[in-house]
């Protein structure tokens, strides 16, 4: 069961209280987990915590949303976002490009995934000049993925 | 870079959730950074060696020929 010490959760409303600027979105694709076993198809094993603790950190403020889609019943959705696996969710507000995230935000990651979502309320990362730079002449698309673990 | 640019994508990926990916990809520490599916490195580096890796992953790209 994915769960916040009161004591983090105070922590976590007042930096969001100070930091938030704009709205944020947390749009999960997720897959409840099923009474019959069906042979060959995988249960999601984490999707039950993950939505739990994704709606523990949307509580902490008025301005982080959340919606949830049952990934059988939102193909086109997920597809949209290039989703095809859950626990999956994404980070929608002023940040420029899109942020997705599958599996739990769990243990080291979940620091990171408070600092996410206050970047992208407020649509900046506190990127060096140099990089932004170098962002603005993009002209392909990049992709990069972080692989990470909760311990 | 993906909060501050519409034209980058950033992924995280919980390895252990995602064996096959995790396989497909050849994690074995983390964090395990790859970008565009080239360029690629293990643990966290300074923003502008980080910076240095994004720019090689795109050079590569605009460098094979059509």
């Amino acid at each position: 069961m994915a769960s916040i010490s009161l004591r983090d959760q105070q922590a976590i409303r007042e930096h969001f209280d100070a930091n938030l600027k704009d709205d944020v979105e947390i749009v999960m694709f997720t897959e409840h987990k099923s009474p019959i076993i069906i042979l060959g198809r995988e249960q999601c094993e984490t999707c039950d915590d993950t939505r739990e603790l994704l709606e523990m950190v949307s509580a902490l403020s008025d301005k982080v949303k959340m919606t949830v889609h049952e990934l059988s019943a939102a193909r086109d959705e997920a597809a949209a976002y290039g989703v095809d696996r859950v626990p999956a969710f994404i980070l929608k507000g002023a940040a420029k490009g899109r942020v997705r995230f599958f599996g739990i935000p769990a243990g080291h990651e979940f620091s990171a995934f408070i600092a996410d979502i206050v970047d992208t309320s407020r649509g900046e990362a506190g990127l060096s000049e140099e990089t932004r730079e170098y962002l603005a002449t993009l002209t392909e698309d990049v992709n990069i993925k972080v692989f990470t673990t909760p311990t | 870079m993906a909060v501050e640019s519409s034209r980058v994508t950033g992924d995280v990926i919980e390895a252990q959730e995602f064996p096959d990916l995790a396989r497909r990809y050849g994690v074995r520490g983390v964090p395990k950074i790859v970008i565009n599916d080239t360029t690629e490195f293990v643990g966290a580096l300074p923003e502008a060696d980080y910076l240095e890796h994004v720019k090689e992953a795109v050079s590569g790209m605009e460098a094979t020929p059509d």
